[in-house]
């Protein structure tokens, strides 16, 4: 036990922490160490739920209805509807929404969510024979497609290339899908306000994309932008 | 409700769900404000704790899951913590503990390591008994009744220092009890 001086240092002060007993420097010394220092924190943790056992014997007591009243007032009233609750409900994509909406940096939580976002346009494009599987949302406000790839991977040599496709033009190039789960592409100017009636393709291309501007290879999966 | 059930609501919560949010209020808030009661021991500001506290578990949700902590711990705890900060606000050069079961990054903990500590914690009341009855008592009074150090020393009339050092051989001895089989 007596070498063990330093564990048991932290032990106290995690104790103490837990307790509410530490002020000023210490506090937000320890508070910024339970942060960056897992080993800390689960010592914190630890106290936390041994201390709880303080309030087994405290009695229930039913609040008064005013009070659920007023709370859910406080935090619905402005109520509009955060883009990942947009995101879910169009298809209930769970991971790959959240994600997505992660990459967003979606701010989803709390009553100052600000106002809904701008126009969303949102599509899952399926790989047609292969396993591809991408979601898509495009942000009319920050003017960029965000894309979460949950599945497939381009064969050896090869890339992704993520096209606009508009009536009337040739397909438009956003560029090759990066390795990783999600990433962000800048829309051209006048695409951002064509939500609607833009068409996303994935095509088979050369490492580094079509070298002509074109798609050149196989068209893995399309699918038409829908407003969410 | 069940530890799962819980479990569910509040990652439920974390997806801004608010039918989620209700049925938690619904299990929870009775504990809850039972907490906020006996740490304020004053109803309207008890309500308000725990409208906060409830405030807290909207925003903050989704980091539950990354802290390791049993759920009704990690509800009691922002109440509790909450309600001391409120309690502290009306007492001269508060300090805000800072909910630090809020705050916290993922702590890593697995499983097993909070079964052993929540294992421990049912022998908590009964070696809190175990200490020398000042020190039970000093124990409790920072935990719900929100005491700094010095409030503490004042009430037991006892030097800063001791009071410190008093506290710590009582947290350790605490800390050794509970994780005696």
């Amino acid at each position: 036990m007596t070498d063990d001086v330093a564990p048991q240092g932290d032990d106290l002060l995690a104790a103490e922490l837990a307790l509410g007993l530490l002020e000023g420097d210490e506090l937000s010394q320890a508070n910024a160490r339970a942060l960056r220092d897992p080993a800390f924190a689960v010592l914190l943790v630890a106290w936390q739920e041994r201390l709880v056992a303080m309030t087994d014997e405290i009695a229930p007591v039913t609040p008064p209805k005013h009070v659920k009243k007023r709370l859910l007032s406080t935090l619905f009233v402005t109520a509009p509807v955060p883009v990942l609750q947009r995101l879910w409900i169009w298809k209930g994509l769970s991971f790959a929404a959240l994600a997505l909406a992660a990459f967003l940096g979606v701010q989803q939580l709390g009553p100052e969510t600000p106002p809904a976002a701008g126009p969303l346009y949102a599509t899952q494009l399926m790989g047609d024979g292969v396993p591809l599987q991408v979601l898509a949302v495009l942000d009319a406000r920050q003017g960029d497609v965000a894309l979460s790839r949950v599945a497939g991977r381009e064969a050896e040599g090869r890339s992704f290339e993520l096209w606009a496709i508009v009536p009337d033009t040739p397909p438009i190039s956003l560029g090759i899908m990066q390795e990783g789960a999600t990433m962000r592409v800048a829309l051209p100017e006048n695409l951002r306000s064509r939500g609607a009636e833009i068409t996303l393709a994935i095509t088979d291309e050369p490492a580094g994309g079509s070298p002509n501007g074109v798609p050149t290879g196989d068209v893995l999966a399309a699918s038409a932008l829908v407003a969410i | 409700m069940d530890r799962g059930q819980i479990e569910t609501l509040i990652s439920r919560v974390a997806l801004n769900d608010r039918a989620a949010f209700t049925g938690l209020y619904d299990a929870t808030s009775a504990k809850l404000f039972g907490v906020c009661l006996r740490v304020l021991n004053d109803r309207a500001a008890a309500e308000d704790a725990m409208q906060d506290s409830f405030v807290k578990v909207w925003k903050h949700a989704s980091r539950y899951q990354a802290n390791g902590l049993s759920p009704m711990t990690w509800l009691i705890t922002i109440a509790r913590n909450t309600a001391i900060d409120r309690l502290r606000a009306t007492r001269k050069g508060h300090v805000d503990i800072d909910t630090p079961g809020l705050e916290l990054a993922a702590s890593g903990a697995g499983p097993e390591q909070m079964a052993v500590a929540s294992g421990e914690a049912r022998r908590l009341v009964g070696c809190l008994d175990e200490l020398s009855e000042d020190r039970g008592v000093a124990v409790r009074g920072a935990y719900l009744d929100g005491q700094s150090y010095q409030e503490l020393a004042d009430a037991f009339s006892v030097p800063l220092n001791t009071m410190r050092t008093w506290l710590r051989r009582g947290l350790m001895s605490l800390r050794e009890c509970m994780s005696r089989e």
